[in-house]
C-alpha cells in the first residue's frame, strides 16, 4: 500500500529498485545478446532513464518501465555474441563419491548442453534461461518480455524440444 | 515424443509442475523423458556471468551527481551564456573602435607640420589644416581625410586617396598639393599622375605634372603652373588666377590676421604670391596689383577698392 507514495526520485527507493532488479535486467539482456559490456551498458542506460523520469514513474511500474526501456534499447543494438554460461562446480555433497567416469561424462554433458543453449534462437533461449537460471515464473517472464503467458509457455516448450534434438540420446 | 510435439505448452507445464498426475505418469514412461529430465536438472545448475552490481551503482551515482551539478549551474544568477554575450559585445565594440581608430593631425595658424604615413609617404600640412587617416591595414587602404592644405609625396603602392568635402584625389605614387577649404578646392600635380573627381561638379580630371585644377562655382577649372616656381613649402604661397577670397583666406591662415573685405570684389582673380616671412611685404604684394588699399583698425585689416 505504502508503495504508492514511495517516490522513485528518493535516493533510498531508487537504490532498492536497483538492488531488486538490476541483476535480473542484466541477465535478461545477457541472454539476448551474450555480450557482457553491452548488457551492462543497457542496464546502466535503463536506470539512467528511470532516474531522469523518476517523477513520472510510480514505484509499482518501475520494474516494467526498466524492462521496456531495456528491450527498446536492445532493439537498437545489432551486435550479437555467443552467450557463455557458467555452471556450479560444487555439486551436492552426496555426489562427490561418484566415479571419475561419471564425472567425466557429466562434464561432457554440461559442455554439450551449454553449446546447445547458446545455439538456441534468441526468443527461446531467453525464456528458457530466465525460467531455469533465474527461476522466474512464466507470468514474470511474460511481464519482462511484454508477451502473453501462453507465448512464454510455447517458447519454453520449443526450447526443450530443440535442446532434446541437439543433445540426442545419451 | 508424440504428446509434447502436439501440445505446444506440454513441456512448459511439465517444467512448472502443472501436469496432471496422469499426464506426468505417462510422460515418465516415454523414451525422451530421461533426456529431458537431465536437460532440466543440468540447466538449473547453470549460472549467468558475474555482474558487478556495486560498480554499476557507483557509476549511476556519479552520473546523478554530474547531472545535479549541471542543474545547479543553470540556476546561477547570471547564466554563463549571458556573460558570454556580454563579453562578445564588449569585444565587438572594442574591436570596432580599434579597427576604426584614426590618426589625427592638425595645425594652427601659421604652423606647418610634416607627417610620415605608415608606408613612409610624406605629408606636409600647411597652416590651419586637419588631416586624419586609419593606420590599420594602411598598405591596402591608403585613404586620408583632409580639410585645409597639404602637400603629398606618395610612395608607390596601392591607390592613394585624399578625401575632401569637395572631391577625391586619387594617385599612384606622386607629389601633389591639395587645398580644401570652405567653398574652395584646388589640386596641383607636382610629379606623377593624379586623378581628381569632384563630388559637386560630378566630374573627373587627370592631372599631369604642372597641371592644376580648382573648383569654382561648382565648375572644374583647369590650368597649368610652373612646377619649379616657389611654393608654400619653401615659405612662399603662389596663386594663379585664384579668386581673391582664397588669397585672403591664405593670408589669414598664414599670419593669424582678420580682414574686413566688405568693400572689395572677392571674386576677382589674383595671380602672384606672397612670402610667409613678412606680413607687410605679403600684404603689399597681394593688394598692390589688385588696386586695393589696406589699413589696420582694431587688429582688423580693412580693405578698400581704389577704383571706387
Amino acid at each position: 500500500m505504502n508503495n504508492e507514495i514511495k517516490s522513485v526520485c528518493e535516493e533510498k527507493t531508487y537504490k532498492s529498485i536497483f538492488d531488486l532488479h538490476s541483476k535480473a535486467l542484466f541477465n535478461f539482456i545477457y541472454y539476448k545478446c551474450g555480450d557482457l559490456e553491452q548488457a551492462e551498458d543497457i542496464v546502466q542506460e535503463a536506470f539512467i532513464k528511470l532516474w531522469n523520469n523518476c517523477s513520472n514513474v510510480i514505484f509499482d511500474k518501475s520494474k516494467s518501465f526498466l524492462f521496456t526501456v531495456a528491450r527498446n534499447l536492445f532493439l537498437n543494438e545489432i551486435a550479437h555474441k555467443k552467450i557463455v554460461l557458467q555452471h556450479k562446480s560444487n555439486l551436492a555433497p552426496d555426489r562427490t563419491d561418484e566415479t571419475p567416469e561419471f564425472l567425466m561424462e557429466e562434464q561432457e554433458f554440461m559442455v554439450k548442453l551449454k553449446k546447445a543453449i547458446a545455439d538456441l534462437p534468441d526468443k527461446q533461449r531467453e525464456v528458457f534461461l530466465l525460467s531455469r537460471i533465474d527461476k522466474k515464473k512464466y507470468s514474470e517472464i511474460s511481464e519482462m518480455l511484454g508477451i502473453s503467458i501462453k507465448a512464454v509457455e510455447k517458447r519454453m516448450s520449443q526450447a526443450l524440444v530443440i535442446l532434446r534434438e541437439k543433445i540426442g540420446d545419451i | 515424443m508424440e504428446k509434447y510435439s502436439q501440445d505446444e505448452t506440454f513441456l512448459a507445464r511439465w517444467i512448472s509442475g502443472e501436469l496432471s498426475p496422469e499426464e506426468l505418469n505417462e510422460f515418465q514412461k516415454s523414451k525422451d523423458y530421461s533426456v529431458l529430465k537431465r536437460i532440466n536438472d543440468a540447466s538449473q545448475r547453470l549460472e549467468a556471468p558475474k555482474f558487478d552490481q556495486q560498480n554499476l551503482f557507483n557509476k549511476l551515482e556519479q552520473y546523478k551527481t554530474n547531472h545535479l551539478q549541471q542543474e545547479r549551474r543553470t540556476i546561477k544568477l547570471i547564466p554563463n551564456w549571458a556573460i558570454a554575450i556580454a563579453a562578445s559585445i564588449v569585444i565587438a565594440f572594442g574591436l570596432f573602435y580599434f579597427l576604426n581608430a584614426e590618426s589625427h593631425y592638425n595645425t594652427g595658424i601659421g604652423q606647418q607640420l610634416a607627417v610620415t604615413l605608415p608606408d613612409r609617404s610624406q605629408v606636409q600640412l600647411n597652416s590651419n589644416s586637419d588631416l586624419d587617416f586609419k593606420s590599420l591595414n594602411w598598405k591596402n587602404n591608403r585613404e586620408i581625410n583632409l580639410e585645409g592644405e597639404a602637400f603629398f609625396d606618395v610612395e608607390k603602392g596601392q591607390s592613394f586617396k585624399v578625401f575632401t568635402e569637395e572631391g577625391v584625389v586619387e594617385v599612384l605614387g606622386t607629389e601633389f598639393n591639395v587645398i580644401s577649404r570652405a567653398n574652395y578646392f584646388e589640386v596641383r600635380c607636382q610629379e606623377g599622375k593624379v586623378k581628381v573627381s569632384s563630388t559637386d561638379a560630378n566630374d573627373e580630371v587627370v592631372l599631369l605634372p604642372g597641371n592644376a585644377v580648382r573648383i569654382v562655382n561648382n565648375k572644374l577649372e583647369k590650368w597649368d603652373y610652373n612646377i619649379s616656381e616657389p611654393n608654400w613649402l619653401i615659405g612662399e604661397s603662389t596663386f594663379q588666377n585664384t579668386p581673391l577670397a582664397q588669397v585672403i583666406i591664405s593670408l589669414e591662415n598664414q599670419f593669424g590676421i582678420t580682414f574686413d573685405a566688405s568693400n572689395v570684389n572677392l571674386s576677382e582673380r589674383f595671380t602672384g604670391g606672397f612670402t610667409h616671412k613678412n606680413l607687410n611685404l605679403a600684404l603689399k604684394t597681394v593688394m598692390a596689383p589688385m588696386d586695393i588699399s589696406y589699413s589696420v583698425v582694431d587688429n582688423k585689416i580693412i580693405l578698400n577698392d581704389l577704383d571706387n
